[in-house]
């Protein structure tokens, strides 16, 4: 280890330099980050239903639909009517909508007694204007199905106007460009806008915001917690800058590798600058501890004590997020996990050789001895850690079965948990995205769409009956109001040549009815070119992790029963995939948890040489999850998918105080061969070092409060409070246990 | 010198000249020519072939044989693919349709009052579609005017769709050229090729070609066996004869 810190300390200026060329490479690489906001992307490619629908939606176009509803008291007046038209015409000539649909503009057909009579809903050159037309107009709107509830609100006080947008087109800017020119027109109706692609642009907002408002906030608390603690400006300097690289590097290699910025990785740099900058502060607080006539000698020393310790926090930590990797269900939470991992590596590889690469020649270390200055009796030793060392060496029974109550009582709150899969709960109550789909669901049956796909030949009446019944039983689940299908398009037309509104028995007649289809712009979001596929579209209006339950349950069993050899039926969209994603939430929560505990038990076995010593260290920090889980579950905070992440990550980084104890304790144990000695030691000593720890992650993490998206608010806490509870379990719970276990049979160093 | 600038006024004498005989036929002028070449005929028979090409480069076609009687009355009867073989479309003066479906053996009239429709798939939309002058529909403006042809632009005079067309005429026999749609925000939507050929007479618009420039579609419609005045009658244009 010797040989090793010498190493690093002759070649400090190839590593100076070595260091600032990736950073310029990696620095110059974050110009080109991007931000994917698009939630969709995440799902995985290995679920059947995730998978269908990513498909489904990109080939039928429904995950390109915005929408707009404007909000009134009576949507049936002349003025209203007349903004209408406005927005209309205002989308039409957008450039990069294809299809706009809406009160004014939307085609109605009727069956009149000669024949067919295909007009507009209303005659958009000359708009109903006087009362009676009005109450005509509102009669017959809510006396068809196609309208009353999708276009206008049952209550009839929104109205809703939906646009497609052309495939080649940049869907996020032109709704962000529509959104500006609707806004623009100074309507007296309330405006919201709906739909994935005006969703997207606001996530991709939020991202942004919460990284240029959050990084910076971190930084400075984390400096101004550095300054009170070293009282040197290297000291603030020196792990700030660490954390920085390591941010730069981990984001450089992330455009490098082609990943992008999404609602959980945006998080990575305040992770980092919470996380990284840890292991500086150890290897400073090492070298600022051995102090030497000859400073390179003091470094030397000072580095090579650090190493190992600092490569197993580090280690842990790192483990805590890799394990995300097996069983997280979306996407963008694995990686989120690899780029965490991988920035915690850059930051520890960066502390062993940059800190004293730089403390070396700078000559930032100080050679002044200070013999025989007795500790400073400081606040955190005198009030907290010396009155803790009596209470727990006077009652450690006391002490342990306080901490039993506790655990007991959060274990109550674990069976208390929730868990939350609906994305509009990601967002603030005030927030533009949830208000908006808060109104979807109150006046439109929601916005989460349901697809039901039938692979056969589309002009066999057949397949269109299967399609009709399948619609019809859809429709006794009290959260679906509307579905729409090339069948009932087909009834529409049959009824229009007078043979009632069903699917004729011969595919002739259907071929014929398809030639009065043909070309209409509804179409492709009906029926594959190939008429080999065709979907039924529909809304579910709950967002109740339960509801949906039984709703894709119920309609995987009737698609079980009634796909044919000709007809192969299958169900996908939000319900479908939120099911999934809530089962995987407590899924990959278990999984994640087990593999953290397993390798950091492992690791701290291996490294102590002891099994026991090994269990000893991990009691704190599985109390620290216990109590975590209790708070949620008290607090009413739901398990999603960011708070998943928190368990793994105190479990990574709260490890580390017990270490600090464990080690700490092994090392004196052998100096004195006295037990009890060597725990007070270790906590007046430790103590100090953890609280500090503590207070910096913690405050880093609580910074998150901040961000915009609830999630990320509630993760913040969790982690601060877990920090809270793996710090206070290291120099309390540790403590009893081993002054309990010495009691009973000695306790040896390894 | 002398003789250079003899040259030089009398070549400007035939631009000034040419240019003066362009603005003496004023842009009425030329489109009630163009409207002539179009609709002189009484009436006109052939066989129309539609084929509709996706954004893919996927073709499909169908065939029709048309009879159209001045600009108000026409029939077309499908006679492929197989499937839509027999179907036939009746238009009437006054937005009136017919449709018939041979598998249903009947027919059901169609009163349509949204022309801004595509007529059943293709790229034309039922106002494209009608054989009324441009010059009762339109106000022209000359644009400009080339060695081969004067460029107008037609501002709707009813109710439209479109905020203008932009139509290119051809010098010397006044038949259009190409035709481009814009919507009211002044978009380029659609634009239209005309390939024209002598028959008889008439000029015959062999081939328009329609381009959809949102979708990203086109219909093809082909002209083929086309007579003209061959004196259908009026008894060609009824129910009667559309279930035939």
């Amino acid at each position: 280890m010797n040989r090793f810190a010498e190493g690093i300390v002759k070649l400090k200026w190839l590593i100076i330099i070595a260091v600032l060329g990736l950073t310029v490479f990696f620095g110059y690489q974050i110009k080109f980050i991007t931000i994917n906001s698009d939630i969709i992307s995440s799902l995985p490619d290995d679920d059947p239903a995730a998978k269908l629908y990513k498909s489904i939606g990109n080939q039928f176009g429904g995950n390109d639909i915005g929408m707009i509803v404007l909000e009134t008291d009576n949507v049936f007046k002349v003025e209203v009517l007349k903004h209408v038209k406005q927005v209309t015409d205002s989308l039409m000539v957008t450039k990069g909508v294809s299809t706009v649909t809406s009160l004014t503009n939307v085609l109605d057909i009727k069956n009149a007694e000669f024949g067919i009579e295909i007009g507009k809903l209303v005659d958009e050159y000359d708009l109903p204007n006087t009362q009676e037309q009005l109450d005509s107009l509102k009669k017959y709107v809510f006396s068809k199905d196609s309208y009353k509830g999708s276009i206008v609100s049952k209550d009839a006080t929104a109205t809703l106007v939906l646009f497609t947008m052309e495939d080649n087109a940049d869907k996020q800017l032109i709704a962000k460009g529509i959104r500006h020119k609707i806004e623009g027109l100074n309507l007296p109706e309330t405006l919201y806008f709906g739909g994935l692609p005006m969703m997207m642009n606001d996530v991709s907002d939020l991202i942004l915001d919460d990284i240029i408002w959050l990084v910076p906030i971190v930084f400075v608390i984390i400096a101004f917690i550095l300054l009170i603690s070293f009282r040197s400006l290297h000291g603030v300097v020196l792990p700030l800058l660490i954390a920085g690289l390591s941010v730069i590097w981990t984001l450089g290699i992330m455009v490098v590798t082609g990943y992008e910025l999404t609602i959980i990785s945006n998080v990575i740099p305040v992770v980092l600058l919470a996380v990284g900058s840890a292991y500086a502060i150890h290897v400073i607080n090492s070298i600022n501890e051995n102090k030497l006539e000859n400073r390179k000698h003091a470094l030397i020393k000072a580095l090579s004590f650090i190493i190992v310790p600092v490569i197993l926090a580090a280690a842990t930590t790192a483990i805590g997020f890799i394990s995300f990797v097996f069983g997280a269900y979306l996407t963008m939470i694995k990686d989120f996990g690899i780029f965490t991992a991988i920035g915690t590596l850059i930051a520890v590889v960066l502390s062993i050789f940059l800190v004293p690469s730089l403390i070396s020649a700078f000559s930032l270390n100080s050679k002044r001895i200070d013999k025989e200055k007795p500790a400073r009796k400081t606040i955190l030793s005198n009030v907290i850690l010396h009155p803790l060392v009596t209470l727990l060496f006077k009652h450690p029974k006391y002490s342990l079965v306080a901490w039993a109550i506790f655990l007991l009582v959060s274990s109550v709150g674990i069976f208390q948990i929730k868990t939350s899969v609906n994305m509009s709960e990601y967002f603030k109550k005030d927030n533009p995205t949830r208000v908006s789909e808060d109104i979807m669901q109150q006046k439109f049956g929601g916005s989460q769409p349901v697809f039901i796909v039938f692979e056969g030949d589309m002009q066999s009446p057949e397949v269109l009956k299967l399609m009709i019944s399948t619609e019809k039983f859809m429709k006794t689940d009290p959260n679906i109001t509307v579905t729409q299908s090339v069948a009932g398009l087909i009834e529409q037309m049959n009824d229009a040549m007078g043979e009632g509104k069903r699917i004729p028995n011969e595919k002739a007649k259907v071929e014929q009815l398809w030639f009065l289809l043909d070309g209409q712009d509804i179409m492709p979001q009906l029926v594959s070119d190939e008429l080999d596929k065709g979907i039924i579209q529909s809304k579910f209006a709950s967002v109740e992790s339960r509801e949906m339950e039984v709703f894709t349950v119920k309609m995987n069993q009737f698609i079980t029963e009634n796909s044919t050899e000709n007809c192969k039926i299958s169900l996908t969209g939000m319900p479908s995939v939120y099911v999934k994603l809530n089962q995987s939430l407590i899924k990959s929560q278990y999984n994640s948890l087990i593999i953290a505990v397993l390798m950091v038990l492992l690791i701290i076995g291996l490294i102590l040489r002891s099994g026991s010593k090994g269990v000893f260290a991990t009691i704190p920090i599985i109390s620290t999850i216990i109590i975590l889980f209790g708070f949620m579950g008290f607090a009413g905070i739901s398990l999603d998918i960011a708070t998943v992440l928190v368990a793994s990550i105190a479990l990574g980084i709260g490890i580390d105080y017990s270490i600090h104890v464990i080690t700490s304790f092994n090392n004196y144990l052998q100096e004195s061969g006295d037990a009890e000695q060597s725990i007070e030691k270790t906590i007046m000593t430790s103590g100090k070092a953890i609280i500090i720890n503590v207070t910096a992650v913690a405050a880093g993490f609580l910074v998150l409060l901040f961000s915009q998206m609830v999630p990320l608010q509630n993760f913040g806490l969790l982690v601060a409070i877990s920090m809270f509870g793996s710090g206070f379990g290291a120099l309390t719970l540790l403590p009893v246990i081993l002054i309990l276990a010495n009691r009973k049979r000695k306790l040896k160093a390894n | 010198m002398k003789q250079k600038i003899q040259t030089a006024i009398f070549t400007m004498l035939i631009v000034a000249g040419s240019l003066f005989s362009v603005t003496a036929q004023d842009a009425s002028t030329i489109l009630k020519n163009m409207d002539d070449v179009m609709y002189s005929p009484k009436d006109l028979t052939g066989v129309n072939k539609i084929i509709l090409i996706d954004k893919n480069g996927k073709q499909e076609s169908r065939e029709a044989t048309v009879q159209q009687k001045g600009n108000d009355m026409r029939m077309l009867r499908f006679t492929a693919p197989a499937s839509q073989a027999g179907i036939a479309v009746l238009s009437l003066p006054n937005d009136v349709m017919y449709l018939y479906l041979p598998a249903f053996g009947k027919e059901r009239r169609i009163s349509t009052s949204v022309k801004s429709q595509n007529f059943a798939g293709t790229d034309f939309s039922y106002d494209d579609m009608e054989a009324k002058p441009y010059t009762n529909k339109y106000t022209p403006k000359l644009l400009k005017t080339d060695a081969t042809g004067f460029v107008l632009e037609l501002t709707p005079k009813g109710q439209s769709d479109y905020s203008k067309l932009v139509v290119t005429i051809n010098k010397a026999n006044f038949y259009p050229e190409a035709m481009d749609y814009y919507d009211k925000g002044n978009n380029k939507v659609k634009e239209a090729k005309y390939i024209f050929k002598k028959v008889g007479n008439y000029w015959n618009a062999e081939e328009i070609e329609m381009t959809d420039l949102k979708k990203n579609h086109k219909t093809k419609m082909q002209m083929s066996d086309v007579k003209y005045d061959t004196g259908l009658s009026n008894d060609e244009f009824t129910v009667r004869k559309l279930k035939q």
